[in-house]
């Protein structure tokens, strides 16, 4: 009971925000790459219900920010022009599904105030905005790497267990290489032989293979593993007794058997391979500015001073936690529940 | 007997020239080189050039370059780098050196802690002290090393009680060698305990649910049964014989140290391994690229080879035959 | 003990009842023997006199006396631990995991002496030595040294025993110490036990399936059924009961003669054989499994024989001696190195459909994410015959044919209980048309009601579809009933090959061995029946 519950809820929790990343240019008020010059590392905006003057208002509202007196990148707010926060707001054009172009958003103020829910960086960038359209590049870069290693690691495993012998013999060693370096090390030496200044997609690209591909070793000996022991196995003898064809024992005995390991290794690597790309990113080899990913976001908060001042610009490390927490307690749920089933 | 132990090491080190031909050859597949890369940038004529790849061998085969560079290890070289302009050995060994004192107190350190953390996590399963343990080593498995290191800095910048980075306070190069020791610890606080916190909770788990395997087996319950006091049923019987995966795990902690060491190396800006690797992949100084992975995969099969010998130390089942 | 009752909660918060209302009265120095089919309660009995009942059991009521004052269940912790092993020791089931693989016999030992005496080590380890003598160790010197894995399932079971009585308890429970064993080793065990007993002035709770085994040794028998007590008595007593189920356990063979009526039908002589089994040799090439060391195992050397139509031919030995190898040889499984096997005269070069392996285990043998449906058809599916209505017609007829009930074609394989996969697997098999059947120690896991049972079953199907079986096992059950022939084997050759009615009068030793190791452990009537 309590493992489903927990499925559920991390399962839960992960879909909806990627449901929302998704749908980052209208949740978020801001295109990715708007600046506001006047205003860089803007602290996150506050929004009041009562005024200067303490005069209670109906709508939340919020107000622009000024200069203070204590030099430049210190604000007060602007007490003169109370902005009141509006919903289903016009503003930047984004794109949807890389199919439509609407500029309608979700909430937004209007100008000259700017509603930086998690403040802003040092070219006045919405924090928050790009958080969002960062966990398009993050989130789905850890998908997709995952679902390229495991289909190599279903390939390779289910080849090398199946037809054992030399090729498995073959297969195997290479494998052994593979995981002989330290993977981080490993990924850096084979970005140094691409391209480092490339456009977004590109980069995204790149970093996804990089990643997918330098990593089936891992699982493809997992999937051997079940292979080769399902082999062995007494119904798939009983099979072979029957006369059953290799291709008919891959389909109905040996491919369900790889079946919960492919499930929770998927949600053992996604994590992983999230934190390798916002690694790269970080570092300058994975996705390059404009574009915001949570690495190259991140990478600001190295600067001592943006370190001290800022401190809204650790969110896109923070906002990892519990990314990684929910894919840590979904696997731990898989395996509980399919260990209870076994 | 030996034989085990002879085997193992040659195994090591043919996986090691394995990985070497294939870093080497992925290397050189690469398109483009450090001259192109110069070339593009306009400086040089097609003439100087030629020259310039005939210096450096790039006009020769692959197998005549791969045993060129091997063969310049036996004069310290290891190929050349471009961007210094010296053997890229001569720059690797005080990175390796630096790597090195990050890395192992992190390991012992981070061994010593988790072992009997772990061992008592798994004496009191389903109690409150394990599920504390539990909460606490979720949180860490969650907490991304960049993110780790970050806060550390940020401690260290607030605090001013430990350096923000480096290895060494200026003008201290010539203070007796006891203030440098102490200037070098000092500094390798912050980095080190960063490296500890977060190899700690994967070392914790493992103890924990290895020991309490053994706690489910037949053999604990009989030994239960004879009335053995808990110490010694948990030290002398539980965890020698859920030993065996975890000196597995031993080995492979190190490969899992250099990884996150690379990012406490870059961001606590300390002189190791990563911040020369990460230079030299924005440079492609090639063969300090090579190097550096060459001599992380050293260690780490060094490491599994080290975990080799534990075990056949440890386990009976492989010194002892049947 | 009184009235004991215990409840296991399980994981979803229901209460499932181990033990109800369990009385039963131990003097010292005497053997009680605790009988039952398998889930009738009799280990929750011993772990519940230890205290080493799982976190999720609770005992509702009742009370354990021990030496007139003491109620264990109302010790601390460190109390109980003072009677473990010094008033009360444990040998339990499986000999093979009941000693840590990474300490050496001598440390387990004196580990235990060394946790209730204060002695020192040297003191410790002379005792040490001194009992495992006693249990019957020639050279314990040398076994003070020695790891769990380099030693055989008997010794292994000796230091166990060795290890229990080493602080001279007065109480020993022994969980079910034989079931692991093959037969010649079992008797041996019981023989160090009747010995130790004796010396020791030692009461035993013997917990066993078997009651022949513990007739000769037990003063008292307490039988058990879903976790009460049934039936207590002396042996005979129990052997004149009228009760099924005591008499079940007691003659498994008496519900089974009754059932079979007809005789065997005998093979002609010199009518073609279905299998012939030339020259046979198999060495397994094995890599020792932590050293890497490369070692030769000859499991095989020269086998051949016959198998005529129609007709059953037992194949008895020893665990070890070949048999498991032969039959997947013969099965198409295994390649042999020299030899051959001809079946209705053509070689066999791989698995085919008219020679059918029952494995020993049956659930191993079905994939627990198959309907029976599913399974019963699958070598259909495979050859391609029918269609799919025709298929599903064929499984509920053999379904039925081998008395399961075809309203449960739809349960997956793990819903069925240890008898009913063996059915499952008999009837998949027949959906070959098979004209050989290898039963590969397919009863040995069942009780001997459920083997008797199957057996009757065997020999109808035989009739009916003109099956030959080949019946490989370990000891001598039923064989009289079963088989035309015995072949014997040991270490990897064909000892003998009699009719079951010469068995008795054989001189092979390996074929003595199992006889005196038969008759020491099972009712009379199966060997009547040879």
């Amino acid at each position: 009971m309590r493992a489903s519950s927990k499925l559920q809820w991390a399962a839960g929790f992960l879909v909806v925000l990627h449901v929302v990343v998704i749908f980052a240019g209208f949740i978020a008020p801001y295109n990715y790459r708007s600046q506001d010059r006047l205003h860089p590392f803007a602290p996150p905006t506050r929004v009041h219900l009562a005024d200067c003057s303490g005069k209670m208002h109906l709508r939340p509202f919020v107000y622009g920010l000024k200069d203070s007196d204590q030099g430049f990148g210190n604000y007060v707010e602007d007490c003169s022009q109370p902005l009141p926060l509006r919903f289903f707001v016009q503003g930047d054009e984004y794109s949807l599904l890389g199919m439509f172009h609407p500029t309608l958003h979700l909430f937004g103020v209007d100008a000259p105030a700017q509603v930086n829910v998690l403040g802003s960086d040092g070219f006045g960038r919405d924090q928050f905005s790009r958080l969002l359209y960062g966990g398009q590049v993050s989130l789905f870069a850890g998908l997709l790497a995952a679902l390229l290693a495991l289909s190599g690691a279903l390939v390779v495993g289910s080849i090398s267990g199946l037809y054992g012998g030399f090729t498995d013999d073959a297969l195997m060693r290479l494998a052994e290489i593979a995981v002989a370096v330290p993977s981080f090390y490993l990924l850096l030496a084979v970005r140094s032989l691409l391209p480092l200044r490339t456009g977004p997609v590109v980069a995204f690209l790149l970093v996804v293979c990089i990643i997918g591909f330098l990593s089936w070793a891992r699982p493809a000996r997992l999937v051997r593993g079940v292979v080769l022991s399902g082999r062995e196995r007494n119904f798939v003898l009983a099979a072979r007794g029957f006369g059953a064809s290799r291709s008919y024992l891959l389909r109905r005995h040996l491919m369900p058997m790889t079946f919960p390991v492919m499930i929770t290794q998927m949600v053992v690597l996604v994590p992983q391979f999230i934190l390798a790309e916002v690694l790269l990113s970080f570092l300058g080899l994975g996705i390059s500015e404009p574009f915001p990913s949570w690495g190259n976001m991140l990478a600001y908060a190295q600067q001592y001073h943006i370190l001290i001042s800022y401190s809204w610009m650790l969110a896109p490390g923070l906002v990892l936690l519990p990314v990684i927490l929910a894919y840590h307690v979904l696997a731990d749920a898989l395996q509980e529940k399919l260990q209870l089933t076994a | 007997m030996t034989r085990y132990l002879i085997r193992r090491l040659l195994q090591a080190l043919l996986l090691l020239a394995a990985v070497s031909v294939l870093l080497f050859a992925l290397m050189q597949a690469a398109p483009g080189d450090y001259l192109s890369e110069q070339r593009l940038a306009g400086h040089m004529s097609p003439e100087a050039m030629q020259a310039l790849r005939a210096k450096y061998g790039l006009d020769q085969t692959f197998a005549v370059r791969y045993f060129r560079w091997i063969a310049s290890l036996s004069h310290g070289e290891l190929g050349y780098s471009v961007s210094y302009n010296e053997p890229a050995l001569q720059l690797l060994l005080p990175r390796v050196r630096n790597t090195l004192l990050l890395t192992l107190p992190a390991l012992l350190i981070s061994w010593f802690i988790g072992v009997p953390l772990g061992v008592l996590a798994a004496s009191r399963r389903g109690g409150w002290l394990d599920r504390i343990f539990a909460a606490g080593n979720g949180f860490l498995l969650a907490l991304p090393d960049v993110l780790l290191c970050l806060i550390a800095l940020l401690i260290a910048l607030k605090t001013q009680r430990f350096p923000a980075g480096g290895m060494s306070s200026p003008d201290l190069s010539d203070a007796a060698a006891t203030v440098r020791m102490k200037d070098l610890i000092w500094h390798l606080w912050l980095p080190v305990a960063v490296l500890v916190i977060g190899a700690l909770a994967p070392i914790m788990l493992h103890v924990r649910s290895s020991v309490a395997e053994v706690m489910d087996s037949t053999y604990f319950r009989a030994a239960e049964g004879h009335g053995l006091r808990p110490f010694t049923l948990l030290f002398r019987h539980a965890l020698p014989a859920a030993a065996n995966p975890l000196i597995s795990l031993f080995g492979l902690s190190i490969a899992f140290l250099l990884s996150t060491s690379l990012v406490v190396e870059v961001i606590l800006s300390w002189p190791g391994l990563g911040p020369m690797l990460l230079e030299a992949v924005m440079a492609r100084d090639v063969f300090v690229v090579l190097g550096s992975v060459v001599f992380s995969t050293l260690f780490l099969v060094a490491g599994n080879f080290f975990a080799d010998v534990l075990l056949y130390v440890f386990d009976p089942r492989i010194r002892v035959q049947s | 003990m009184l009235g004991l009752s215990i409840d296991y909660l399980s994981w979803r918060g229901q209460r499932i009842s181990a033990l109800r209302n369990v009385s039963m009265e131990l003097p010292a120095g005497k053997v009680l023997g605790v009988l039952g089919e398998s889930g009738s309660g009799k280990s929750t009995l011993s772990r519940a006199i230890l205290q080493l009942l799982p976190a999720n059991a609770e005992v509702s009521s009742g009370s354990i006396g021990f030496h007139q004052d003491k109620d264990l269940l109302s010790l601390t912790r460190q109390q109980m631990r003072a009677i473990r092993g010094a008033g009360i020791a444990l040998i339990s089931q499986e000999p093979a995991l009941a000693l840590n693989p990474v300490l050496t016999i001598g440390q387990q030992i004196s580990d235990v002496l060394r946790a209730h005496r204060s002695v020192s080590k040297q003191e410790a380890m002379q005792q040490t030595t001194a009992m495992l003598r006693e249990v019957g160790f020639p050279e314990p010197d040398r076994l003070l040294q020695a790891y769990p894995h380099q030693l055989s399932g008997g010794q292994r079971q000796r230091a166990a025993i060795a290890q229990a009585l080493i602080c001279r308890p007065d109480l020993l429970i022994a969980d079910e110490p034989l079931s692991a064993l093959d037969t010649i080793t079992q008797v041996e065990i019981l023989e160090v036990l009747h010995k130790l007993k004796d010396e020791l002035g030692l009461a035993v709770i013997f917990i066993t399936q078997n009651a022949w085994a513990i007739s000769g040794l037990a003063d008292e028998l307490v039988v058990m059924r879903d976790g009460g007590v049934v039936a207590v008595g002396k042996f005979e007593e129990l052997a004149r009961s009228t009760d099924e189920y005591v008499r079940g356990l007691i003659f498994p063979e008496k519900s089974f003669q009754n059932q079979v009526s007809k005789p065997l039908q005998r093979a002609e002589p010199g009518s073609a054989p279905l299998l012939r089994v030339q020259q046979l040799s198999k060495k397994f090439l094995q890599r020792h499994l932590f050293s890497g060391k490369k070692f030769a195992v000859q499991a095989l050397r020269g086998i051949s024989f016959e198998i005529p139509e129609g007709s059953t031919i037992a194949i008895i030995g020893r665990s070890g001696s070949g048999k498991s190898t032969l039959a997947r040889c013969i099965a198409g499984f295994e390649k042999a190195d020299e030899g051959g096997v001809l079946v209705h005269g053509a070689p066999v070069r791989g698995p085919q459909p008219h020679v059918q392996l029952i494995f020993q285990d049956a659930g191993t043998a079905l994939n627990p994410s198959f309907t029976a449906e599913e399974l019963i058809s699958e070598p259909m599916e495979i050859a391609g015959q029918g269609t799919a209505r025709e298929r599903r017609e064929r499984v509920l007829s053999l379904m039925r044919e081998v008395g399961l009930d075809p309203e449960s074609a739809r349960r997956h394989a793990g819903e069925f209980s240890g008898g009913q996969k063996q059915r499952l697997a008999l009837a998949r098999a027949l959906a070959t048309n098979p004209a050989l059947l290898i039963l590969d120690e397919s009863l040995s896991g069942l009780d001997l009601l459920l083997q008797a049972k199957m057996l009757k079953l065997l020999l109808d199907l035989q009739k009916s579809h003109g099956l030959s079986y080949l019946h490989i096992c370990h000891d001598l059950n039923f064989i009289g009933l079963f088989a035309n022939e015995v072949i014997v084997m040991d270490e990897g050759r064909v000892v003998e090959r009699v009719t079951p009615a010469e068995l008795p009068s054989s001189t092979q030793p390996a074929t003595r061995a199992l006889m005196d190791a038969g008759s020491r452990l099972h009712a009379p009537g199966l060997e009547a029946v040879l």
